[in-house]
């Protein structure tokens, strides 16, 4: 009975034709830009997550405490919620830290008269503190502290990334909706000829008894298998397109986002993709309705 | 095995109600053979239909095999069908398969066993005497060849009740002479058979049970 199940459904395939390969074409389009937003969403969200564990804030101090007070300072700072952990620059150190950053220029600093630079602790924010939310409140608590001259390293740009990252993952969904939905409408169209051109079978199944559900499961297979083409064809799509662009845009990704290499999409999206073809198609299977034999 | 009792059938087009069944009442004992007779247009399709619940009544009751048909539900008309054969005036067959995978399909669509499809169906044939036909399509069969493999797909399940719609119709008097000789050995094999024609001398000259239909009304049950 599977066999005969299989058979029919292909059979049913190849009388859709040119409709069937426009449906398998929609999917794969479809699918096609959703993949390609995930990808790109997905190495978005990775730099935003590298660039929020390198996240410092920086509390410059209004004057330079004595080591025991430091010390205290440092302990008082790690309780504060949303911290994850408080290293102490003194003013020395800081001046050191200016000058290695300086490298060759280094001797500009010597002509500075006495050391200007004030000492800070340097906040390294908790998962909870690295969101944009959490750094926010963070940045706020401390700011509150008597001994906190300016308090800096917000997260406005990580925030805009992440917000880049969401936008990229709407459209993504918003086009692969659309597209989507007009994939469904050709399938169930390129079904719906199919159910034309089989009305003399159906009328035969209806006639001899034949269970529903072995009249309408041909159709159902037939959707499936052209979602499932269609979903297929994307991902080597994207898996050749991945393949020609990564290296090319590795190195300026590497200068404006910090990654040091872009990962295609992961085996569970992989997954996800191929069944969202699936269910696609066999919407369209089930949608279509043809005339109604009694 | 069949009785109808009171039935009526109206269509409705539109806003006019057209009778095509009047107040129909009649019984069909297993193993008879039943003439339906009446013109075109006299009600005999429609009355075959509601035996197979293509057709529900307007009014009355239906009972085919001991069934009440008006409590069927889908999963009810399916397995009742699977009971009867049905023959129409043109054979019906599916043009892009062969004659054996016509009637075999039937078989292979109730989900019969491989190995079985391949015997009932050479049985099918050989009782119509289409057995070397088994591998031409059906624009490669003269008419009464056709009729003859829809006899046998109607026939494969080895069903209790045939209907046949005017089978006769389309065909010169020595082919529906094959088909009737086919139609009577299935009837001798034990089967009940209802044959509706609009040939009087056919009805007649069948020496059966003949029930004359006349604008939707029964009006004669001779036999």
């Amino acid at each position: 009975m599977v066999r005969f199940l299989v058979g029919e459904a292909f059979r049913d395939l190849r009388r859709a034709g040119r409709v069937a390969v426009s449906a398998i074409v929609l999917i794969m389009l479809s699918l096609g830009a959703v993949g390609t937003f995930l990808l790109l969403s997905g190495n978005l969200g990775k730099a935003v997550a590298a660039w929020r564990d390198r996240l410092r804030v920086v509390v410059y101090l209004k004057q330079e405490p004595s080591t025991a007070a430091a010390s205290a300072l440092v302990r008082k700072v790690e309780g504060v919620p949303g911290v994850g952990a408080v290293r102490y620059v003194s003013r020395a150190e800081a001046l050191t830290a200016l000058k290695q950053t300086l490298g060759k220029d280094a001797s500009a600093a010597d002509s500075l008269t006495g050391n200007p630079l004030p000492a800070s602790l340097e906040v390294t924010p908790s998962a909870e503190g690295a969101t944009p939310e959490g750094a926010r409140q963070l940045v706020e608590r401390l700011s509150a502290m008597p001994e906190a001259e300016e308090v800096a390293g917000g997260v406005e740009w990580v925030d805009k990334l992440a917000r880049l990252q969401r936008l990229v993952t709407i459209l993504g969904l918003g086009f692969g909706a659309v597209l989507g939905v007009a994939a469904i409408l050709t399938v169930t169209t390129a079904t719906t000829l199919v159910l034309h051109a089989r009305r003399y079978e159906t009328e035969i199944m209806r006639l001899v008894g034949a269970p529903e559900l072995t009249i309408r499961l041909p159709l159902l297979l037939q959707g499936m298998v052209q979602g499932m083409l269609g979903a297929a064809l994307a991902l080597v799509g994207l898996a050749v397109g991945f393949s020609f662009a990564a290296p090319k845009l590795e190195p300026l990704m590497t200068v404006t986002l910090g990654l040091s290499r872009i990962d295609f999409l992961p085996v569970t999206q992989m997954v996800a993709i191929a069944a969202a073809g699936t269910v696609l198609g066999a919407l369209g299977g089930l949608l279509a309705r043809g005339r109604r034999e009694a | 095995m069949i009785a109808l009792d009171r039935v009526s059938k109206v269509f409705s087009v539109g806003p006019v109600k057209v009778p095509a069944l009047t107040d129909v009442s009649f019984r069909v004992v297993k193993g008879e053979f039943v003439v339906l007779h009446g013109r075109s247009g006299a009600g005999k399709t429609t009355l075959l239909k509601l035996l197979y619940r293509a057709e529900v009544p307007s009014e009355g009751e239906v009972e085919v095999l001991g069934e009440p048909l008006a409590k069927l539900n889908r999963r009810g008309v399916a397995s009742l069908r699977q009971n009867i054969g049905v023959v129409f005036q043109d054979s019906k067959l599916l043009p892009g398969r062969t004659v054996y995978e016509n009637i075999a399909f039937v078989l292979r669509v109730l989900g019969t066993a491989r190995g079985e499809i391949t015997a009932r169906t050479f049985d099918a044939l050989r009782a119509v005497g289409l057995h070397s036909r088994a591998r031409a399509y059906p624009a490669q069969l003269s008419q009464g060849e056709g009729q003859r493999a829809a006899l046998a797909r109607a026939i494969v399940r080895r069903p209790s009740l045939l209907i046949a719609d005017e089978p006769t119709g389309n065909l010169d008097d020595e082919m529906g002479g094959e088909i009737l000789q086919v139609i009577r050995d299935i009837h001798s094999g034990g089967t009940t058979v209802v044959f509706a024609t609009h040939q009087a001398r056919l009805a007649r000259g069948l020496r059966r049970r003949v029930l004359v239909l006349e604008g939707g009304r029964l009006v004669k049950d001779e036999g």
